[in-house]
């Protein structure tokens, strides 16, 4: 029979005021995958946190193996055989992957000193246990994002890990690489490793899971096996509603032509041709580095490389700059909130009327109360819980902060909405209240492009979706044709269709 | 406007350094012959003010600087470039403009060529690609060099008698009139930053320039425009020094824009810019000129005054870091 590799019982944990964990029970057998699930700020990342020994409970017990332990911080932790891999993957870029599997495992240190032939002996069958076929000697920066997470997988299992926990380890993988990680999760299993699967992506954890833990405002809402239950269930669980999945939405039947692209190339694209029209929401997909950002960021002016024809209703439009394809009619909700979207030191408020203050000042001088009015309203119909207008963006979960940016472009109100991935690691409630607006963008005749890496969203949401594959446009597929398989086909270049244009 | 629980308190936590660095230097202040404490004496209390003021002055500019994820090492050049331009134009340059004229011209043609200064600093900075540092680090050596060439390597002397150059110092380095201009120019700048659109987006670019420019905004003309302001500070702060000092002095201001940045980053504002405000830099300036105060008039050696600077500078830095840690290890 399974045994119980690690107990939490009754984990309480609060930070100034707010209470992030409250009596938590948490049970993980070796050789089993346990997903942790819950919107953003259930209390996941403490969870996940104080079992690894980043953070300290305020009380409850932890036990290994059936004895009780205190894991103080993460050393600890590490030496009963806990490895965790964050989301924000913390390698050190400008050493060697040898470095990086040696640093913290007394294996390959001889005193002060390193031991370069030890580390070699050490590192090599890491490599091959995860599969990732780059030279010791190579510096971790000149890996991809994938590879990097396999580093720190070997570096886990270097200091024998027998639980991991992986904190949405796919939230920055293509779908070709995430395949690769569940290969290797399902190889772990099997030497009995046990792994703490944390995600927001339902299909994932269903595919991957034996059990399923959800929290909810950090309480313990309960523990189901994944064989007998479903995602509506759990996503239930989580936000304590039940959601419209607003699938099957009416096609646009406008013809109204908002965006024209012909030919469009730059460094990154070769001539990508299509059409909006007004009310059409057009999915963007292909695995990543295909070119589906960079065709945001050649149409927000923010590609000084673009060449071909862009007409917006009608008119030519040569993008210059972010400015300027605001003040013509184009909007971008970009694909990394915290690097290119919020001002993290400043409040709700500011950030959401920041593009728009030009019409909320007199002579300069900004007036407070128009900013107050425009900012809640806009707040009250997207849901954002907020302590208020005042409070800094930095104190609100990702979901809320992601509709605070796109409250920004609700304001500016452009005719051309591009939304770059804009459910990327959010939470379910989030996630559809999202899609509302996407919906109620397309009911007032905007145009939307959506870019996303996840498939099952753009077929929910689009009525078209244009398919790239190392910058070509292989594709653009109507709701009624297109298929995961049919996408993921022509995003790997499988099959292409004849006629690119449509 | 609404201000949460947390900010308030970070305001008072350089009010609070400032007070206690005020209640030392009261313990520790020698007495007159009456028995009074002499740091307490109004004279005392407003020659401080008038010494902070000049330094004070270039910290305004620098907190917008600073708060734009920039720096200017140029402003302490700017500074004597200011006096020495001030000090030429009263006392070589002939006009039938009337003494009142006369002054006007020459503050007009300083502050004029500080704004110059600044624009160029910024513009280099947003065309050239440049980080600030270095392109400020030029413009300090740059500027010294001009200020030095244009007096010769003398300095001007305003004099005290009954010209124009005289009437300006005098009237110049009146306390209160020195005291006010601090005082209208601190407000303006806190204005700027709390209720305009430039001062919004001073705030924006600094806090996240690459979400700034996703958001569409200004960033080139609101970056050359905060160097220009600086720069104009500088020069606002110059003018008062050739007056104060009643010369124009082109070594004047060396290592000033340590004491401006000193005076911000104590007040509060954070290096990596976004965060900060004017009221902070104000506080850090007193702390910094009561520091002075108190010392001088124990007689303590000028070098100890520097090591403790550095130690004050620390200290509050470190303190302003302990309200910050429990926010960052904030749960997701």
């Amino acid at each position: 029979m399974l045994t119980v590799l690690l107990t939490a019982r009754k984990i309480s944990k609060h930070f100034d005021g707010t209470q992030a964990l409250r009596d938590v029970d948490l049970e993980i057998e070796a050789g089993t995958v346990h997903a942790l699930v819950g919107e953003n700020g259930a209390g996941k990342s403490t969870l996940s946190k104080i079992i690894a020994g980043v953070v300290q409970p305020d009380s409850g017990e932890l036990a290994w193996d059936g004895k009780p332990v205190v894991l103080r911080d993460p050393v600890e932790a590490q030496r009963l055989g806990v490895g965790i891999i964050f989301q924000e993957l913390d390698v050190f870029p400008h050493l060697s992957v040898a470095d990086n599997l040696t640093i913290g495992s007394l294996g390959a240190e001889r005193g002060a000193f390193l031991n370069p032939r030890g580390m070699q002996s050490f590192c090599e069958p890491l490599l091959g246990e995860v599969g990732l076929r780059v030279p010791p000697g190579r510096l971790v920066s000149e890996l991809s994002i994938a590879q990097m997470q396999l580093v720190l997988i070997a570096r886990a299992l270097g200091m024998n890990a027998r639980l991991l926990i992986m904190d949405e380890p796919t939230s920055a993988l293509s779908d070709d690489n995430a395949e690769t990680l569940f290969r290797l999760i399902a190889q772990l299993k099997q030497k009995g490793v046990a792994i703490l699967y944390v995600s927001h992506k339902m299909d994932e954890i269903f595919r991957l899971s034996d059990r399923i833990t959800v929290l909810r405002d950090g309480a313990h809402i309960g523990t189901v096996l994944t064989s007998e239950t479903d995602m509506n269930r759990i996503i239930a669980m989580m936000v304590g509603r039940d959601l419209d999945a607003g699938s099957g939405r009416a096609a646009s039947t406008n013809q109204q032509v908002l965006l024209r692209v012909a030919g469009l190339s730059s460094r990154k694209l070769v001539n990508v041709n299509f059409q909006l029209h007004a009310g059409e929401v057009l999915g963007i997909a292909g695995l990543v580095g295909s070119g589906r950002s960079s065709l945001g960021a050649a149409l927000f002016g923010l590609d000084p490389t673009v060449r071909g024809r862009i007409e917006l209703r009608g008119l030519s439009y040569q993008p210059r700059s972010p400015g300027h394809a605001i003040d013509s009619g184009i909007g971008l909700l970009p694909e990394d909130r915290k690097t290119m979207g919020l001002m993290m030191q400043m409040s709700v408020q500011d950030n959401a009327t920041i593009s728009i203050l030009d019409r909320l000042q007199s002579f300069g001088f900004l007036r407070t109360g128009a900013a107050h009015g425009q900012a809640d309203e806009i707040h009250r119909r997207l849901r954002v819980k907020t302590a208020g207008a005042d409070a800094l963006i930095s104190t609100l979960s990702g979901g809320n902060q992601q509709k605070v940016l796109l409250a920004r472009w609700l304001l500016v109100n452009p005719e051309v909405m591009i939304l770059d991935d804009p459910t990327r690691g959010i939470d379910i409630g989030a996630k559809y209240d999202i899609y509302q607006v996407i919906r109620d963008l397309s009911g007032a005749g905007k145009g939307v492009i959506l870019i996303s890496s996840e498939l099952p969203e753009l077929l929910q949401c689009c009525d078209r979706i244009l398919v790239l594959h190392e910058g070509e446009q292989t594709g653009i597929l109507d709701r009624a044709e297109a298929t995961q398989e049919r996408i993921m086909a022509l995003a790997t270049r499988t099959e292409s269709l004849a006629d690119p244009g449509h | 406007m609404a201000i949460d629980g947390r900010r308030i308190f970070a305001r008072l936590q350089s009010v609070l350094g400032l007070a206690v660095i005020f209640l030392l230097a009261v313990l520790f202040s020698p007495k007159s012959g009456a028995g009074d404490r002499i740091f307490l004496e109004a004279g005392n209390l407003t020659d401080i003010l008038r010494q902070a003021a000049e330094i004070g002055v270039m910290a305004l500019g620098m907190t917008l600087v600073i708060l734009n994820a920039g720096i200017d090492l140029s402003v302490g050049s700017t500074l004597a470039l200011a006096a020495t331009v001030t000090a030429m134009v009263l006392t070589r340059w002939k006009t039938d403009l009337g003494q009142a004229g006369h002054i006007g011209l020459a503050v007009l043609a300083a502050l004029a060529a500080c704004a110059a200064v600044g624009a160029i600093n910024g513009a280099a900075i947003v065309s050239l690609r440049i980080q600030p540092f270095i392109v400020t680090l030029a413009t300090m050596i740059g500027i010294r060099g001009l200020a030095r060439r244009l007096t010769d390597n003398t300095n001007i002397d305003l004099g005290f008698g009954q010209d124009v150059a005289s009437t300006f110092a005098k009237t110049g380095s009146d306390k209160t009139l020195v005291v006010v201009i601090f005082a209208t120019l601190a407000v303006v700048c806190a204005v700027i930053l709390a209720r305009t659109v430039f001062g919004r987006r001073v705030k924006a670019i600094g806090d996240n320039e690459r979400a700034a420019l996703y958001a569409g905004l200004p960033i080139r003309r609101t970056r050359i425009w905060v160097y220009t302001l600086c720069g104009l500070l500088s020069g606002v702060a110059g003018v008062l020094h050739a007056a104060q000092n009643h010369q124009g002095n082109p070594n004047a201001g060396i290592s000033y824009e340590l004491d401006a940045i000193a005076a911000a980053v104590i007040g509060g504002t954070s290096l990596m810019g976004g965060s900060g405000s004017i009221g902070g830099t104000v506080v850090g300036t007193l702390i910094l000129g009561v520091l002075t105060n108190m010392l001088r008039l124990n007689n303590v050696d000028s070098n100890t005054e520097l090591m403790l600077k550095a130690v004050i500078i620390i200290a509050a830095v470190w303190i302003q870091q302990i309200r910050i840690s429990p926010l960052a290890r904030r749960k997701t």
